[in-house]
């Protein structure tokens, strides 16, 4: 027999395998894994640059700025107190009044609750924006809070009073537009088994950012804490309280 | 002989996870059609070299226009909201079926031949001592 014929004739191994390794490359590039399966269609535009973005600077001046304000709020509270003291109809109207500002989150309040725990995971690698703590979180978290019958909610503090906003610009997120930052720590008040219960749903909101890595989210059970009012803006330009209605 | 590609294949991907990993996001996915092509190619390629009409030209650029072609239907397919990946997922998979069912009829031919030639062979020989002892 030629043993030249032999050669010619499977003249294909040579080039049918290194296509072949070519493949293989092309094949493991393209192999899903669970990290490209992502949460990327909640984030948008610059929200993916979030990660890993430096301290956060404005700390001390808005930490200096809200001390004066709950200073200034409890000077309020304290003559609305004395108002109080002078007569039984102005006594059942502060009561009415501490009601209205324990509704509108204005003072502090204290009971039982959870303490959600979000932080950006230590994992490294996989996909980055499943690996960081976005505000849609927050939103999600909240908005499964208050649904869970959570009296009172802070945000790393921030109380979440009538018309306080959570999003995110560039590559913060904002709770009523002041910036902070990864971990963020939700405290709820409201019925603790419940509230644990209501984030721990299967399929539920805390299930997807654990399924990126389990330690982004905990829950706390609390016995008792204290949340601080509200203190933000409350001024107001436009809404008017209806003349039929005072 | 049709192991060498085989082998190659877990070579070339052996070396993709050590240098890249895996491809996030849409890419992965179109990369992933592109596989298809390339798989379907590959064994079209085998088919043809144990059938003895393997050409390295048409092979080739099999290859690399049926990979092009497929990366970019999925990719024209996303962009106008019609799912051609499906369309070349399926074609490229029923070829991927046909190729592999000639691969291994081929293969199986061959053996069965190889048996009966041996068979053949051995009662030939064995013909032949019978008769030189006989004789």
């Amino acid at each position: 027999m030629n043993p030249f014929n032999t050669v010619t004739r499977q003249n294909w191994v040579l080039p049918v395998s290194i296509l072949s390794m070519v493949l293989g490359f092309m094949m493991t590039a393209a192999w899903v894994t669970k990290e490209s399966r992502s949460r990327l269609n909640y984030a948008s535009g610059t929200q993916q640059d979030r990660v890993g973005s430096g301290t956060i600077d404005f700390q001390e001046k808005y930490d200096q700025l809200s001390d004066e304000v709950s200073k200034l709020r409890a000077e309020k509270t304290k003559l609305e107190r004395a108002l109080g003291d002078q007569g039984s109809s102005s006594k059942a109207l502060n009561e009415a009044l501490q009601e209205m500002k324990m509704q509108a989150a204005l003072s502090d309040v204290e009971g039982p609750g959870v303490t959600v725990t979000l932080k950006d995971s230590a994992k490294g690698g996989g996909f980055e924006v499943d690996q960081a703590i976005h505000d849609f979180d927050l939103l999600r978290v909240v908005n499964e809070l208050w649904n869970a019958g959570a009296e009172a909610i802070a945000v790393n503090g921030h109380r979440m009073a009538i018309g306080v906003s959570i999003r995110c610009v560039g590559s913060v997120i904002m709770v009523d537009n002041i910036r902070i930052a990864p971990p963020v720590v939700i405290r709820a008040i409201g019925d603790p088994q419940t509230l644990n219960g209501a984030l721990n749903l299967p399929g539920g909101v805390l299930s997807e950012i654990r399924s990126s890595d389990p330690t982004m989210a905990t829950i706390e059970l609390v016995r008792k804490m204290r949340l601080q009012a509200y203190n933000g803006s409350t001024a107001h330009k436009y809404a008017l309280v209806a003349k039929d209605a005072k | 002989m049709i192991f060498i590609p085989i082998v190659a294949l877990f070579i070339g991907s052996a070396i993709a996870f050590i240098i890249i990993g895996p491809q996030k996001g849409i890419v992965g996915q179109y990369l992933a059609v592109a596989c298809l092509a390339g798989l379907d190619t590959i064994l079209g390629g085998i088919r043809s070299g144990l059938e003895g009409k393997f050409t390295n030209e048409v092979f080739l650029t099999g290859f690399i226009s049926n990979v092009i072609i497929a990366f970019s239907l999925a990719w024209l397919g996303d962009k106008i909201l019609v799912d051609l990946f499906l369309a070349v997922a399926l074609v490229l998979g029923a070829r991927i079926f046909t190729n592999l069912s000639l691969i291994r009829r081929i293969v199986l031919t061959k053996w069965q031949d190889a048996r009966e030639r041996r068979r053949l062979q051995q009662r030939a020989a064995a013909g032949q001592t019978q008769a030189e002892s006989t004789g």
